[in-house]
């Protein structure tokens, strides 16, 4: 079985040989960059260095996909807000929004020729390098942001959160504008060859929002961006998700993907045996930190209480030690065999 | 002594639950009344506040129902704070420095920090997130604050930490330093050369006035 027919047949609960590690988020590793030459500021904005770094964590270590882009900026930036890309600097510094360009109340005009704008054609490119490069053989993911998170990119943060309460029917107007853009990018990067399409709504856990905000402001949307993608969809979300395992189920994605502060073993109860759930690796505490008996520890841990897919919790931390890659791919061997 | 009684549990009443119009036209009537300005910012809107981290802590509340409480106490400081007394204006319980480092956009749990140190009384110039390093260096020495504040949510950033500590350490040894976010433990406070951190916002601000006041005996007893 090929890593792809082995992640594309997870995704759609079919036959497997064994449980596929792989990740619906960035997976980029300082050996990669090392391995090719390339430095991370470089990597947003080439095509080629993004793709070339997205693969090597499969060629390195056998990690089953090759995930573009690695920042939660491209949809805001093709929207009109600023990124800074830390060009020049030394240490590993994630994009982040440099200007907000929206208020809550303020209507949002969606621009022309959305899908030529800003690094969105960039990002099908190297979409489709992967694909080439991998032959076919290994999945090729892409993603995109929920609506909420997309609107914490555009609004001021703290101005969206109370607006949820004071004035939840203009932010509700402005999700549901969102959603359509989302769904376009996402379709775009599936006509690339992403062969599937993550959701990250990582801006929504009860760590920030409560389960009653989730489920009016928050799940209506994501239900309807994701019924708008053709293409196998994996909902992600960061956080305390213990509260909303059931209602993010109901948003139809092909699968869910939570993080170490979920109790898989009660969610897999909760959802049953015909939902996908993949997860939850600690992606700093464990992969990084641990030792590589602790990231096998973890990994046996995750694959005991059910889940379809070992997943880190978000993006791999690009300073994993390269013992503990090798070590996670082990473990999934010796114990996810189906 | 009823009446004003009842004007602080109305208070703290309309902090919980976020009446931001009810805390405004209560501290205006007790300003009206005479009564002690200070009184009101300590027993009613910060008592209040105190019940909303309880809440929080229990899951009861999330960030934005924090955030609409604090707009609330913040709308009643404003009426209140011009009455204040001057002997109690005097001394604020310590002067903060506080923000997320360079690279990182994370600042809810920061957001929440700062709070809590407005509530309790300090003077917090806050940097906002993605804060370029000797910018905390710099205003450091320009409030002359007894206290910096880091936060950091991500294991690239954290390390930012670690330069605005020397750096600030190497011109002003008596500075309290503390710094927070999920990936921060005792074992970084050490490593890192800082004085403290807290798990949530209420241990940090207890924290926060244990060193502070330590800070300032010690200067007290220099200055003697
Ligand atoms: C919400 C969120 C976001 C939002 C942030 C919105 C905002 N303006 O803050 C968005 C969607 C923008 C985001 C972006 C990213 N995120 Co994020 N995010 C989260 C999430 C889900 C919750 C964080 C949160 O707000 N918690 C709620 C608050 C109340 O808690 P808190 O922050 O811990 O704060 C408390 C304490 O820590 C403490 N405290 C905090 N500061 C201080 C300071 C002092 C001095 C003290 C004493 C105490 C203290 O008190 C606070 C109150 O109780 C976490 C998941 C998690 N498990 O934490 C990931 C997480 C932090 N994100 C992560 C990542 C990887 C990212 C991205 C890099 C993703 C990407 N590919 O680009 C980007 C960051 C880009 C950048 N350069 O900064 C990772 C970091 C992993 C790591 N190894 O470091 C996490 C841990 C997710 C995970 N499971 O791995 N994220």
């Amino acid at each position: 079985m090929t890593p792809k027919e082995r992640v594309m047949n997870t995704l759609e609960k079919g036959r497997v040989d064994r449980v596929p590690a792989f990740s619906g988020m960035g997976n980029v590793t300082v050996a990669g960059m090392r391995k090719h030459g390339i430095d991370f500021a470089s990597s947003h904005t080439d095509a080629e260095l993004m793709a070339k770094l997205a693969c090597s964590t499969y060629e390195l270590f056998g990690f089953e996909c090759a995930v573009v882009p690695f920042d939660l900026c491209v949809e805001a930036e093709a929207l009109g807000c600023g990124v800074n890309f830390y060009a020049g600097k030394s240490s590993i510094l994630y994009p982040t929004i440099r200007s907000k360009v929206l208020s809550v109340g303020e209507e949002l005009s969606i621009p022309e020729g959305l899908l030529e704008r800003g690094r969105i054609p960039l990002v099908q490119e190297a979409i489709s390098r992967c694909g080439e490069r991998l032959n076919g053989e290994v999945a090729v993911g892409s993603y995109v942001l929920g609506p909420f998170t997309l609107a914490g990119q555009l609004i001021d943060l703290n101005d969206l959160l109370k607006s949820s309460f004071k004035k939840p029917e203009q932010v509700k107007a402005l999700l549901e504008q969102l959603v359509e853009p989302l769904a376009e990018i996402a379709s775009a990067y599936a006509e690339s060859g992403a062969d599937y399409i993550t959701v990250r709504e990582m801006g929504a856990p009860s760590d920030v929002i409560s389960p009653r905000m989730f489920k009016t402001l928050v799940q209506p949307y994501l239900k309807e961006l994701i019924s708008r993608i053709k293409a196998p969809t994996i909902l992600h979300m960061c956080g305390d998700t213990n509260m909303l395992v059931e209602m993010l189920h109901e948003c139809g994605a092909s699968a869910i993907s939570v993080e170490q502060k979920n109790d898989v073993a009660a969610t897999r109860q909760k959802l049953g045996e015909e939902a996908v759930i993949l997860g939850n690796l600690d992606a700093y505490g464990v992969i990084v930190k641990g030792s590589p008996a602790d990231v096998e520890h973890s990994v046996k841990q995750a694959i005991d209480a059910g889940v379809d897919g070992v997943m880190p919790g978000c993006d791999i931390w690009p300073e994993v030690p390269e013992e503990n890659m090798h070590a996670l791919m082990r473990a999934v061997a010796k114990y996810g065999a189906r | 002594m009823e009446e004003k009684e009842q004007l602080l549990e109305q208070m703290r009443k309309a902090v919980i639950e976020f009446e931001e119009e009810r805390v405004k036209e209560l501290a205006n009537k007790w300003v009206e009344l005479g009564y002690d300005a200070n009184e009101a910012i300590f027993e009613g809107l910060a008592a209040g506040m105190e019940v909303v981290g309880e809440l929080f802590a229990k899951n009861e509340y999330f960030v934005p129902e924090v955030l609409m409480c604090a707009d609330a106490l913040y709308a009643g400081l404003d009426i209140l704070r011009p009455h204040i007394k001057a002997e109690d204006k005097t001394e604020t319980k310590g002067v903060v420095v506080i923000g997320t480092v360079e690279g990182d956009v994370h600042d809810i749990g920061k957001n929440l920090v700062k709070l809590m140190f407005e509530v309790a009384g300090f003077e917090v110039h806050d940097l906002g997130k993605d804060v370029p390093l000797e910018k905390f260096v710099e205003e450091q020495l320009r409030t002359d604050a007894d206290l910096v504040c880091l936060s950091a949510m991500m294991t690239t950033t954290m390390p930012g930490m670690k330069k605005v500590i020397e750096m600030i350490r190497e011109r002003n040894p008596n500075v309290k330093i503390m710094i927070g976010g999920a990936p921060v433990s005792e074992k970084t406070v050490e490593m890192y050369g800082a004085d403290a951190t807290g798990k949530d916002a209420a241990s940090a601000l207890e924290e926060a006035i244990k060193m502070v006041s330590s800070l300032r005996e010690m200067k007290r007893k220099k200055e003697i």
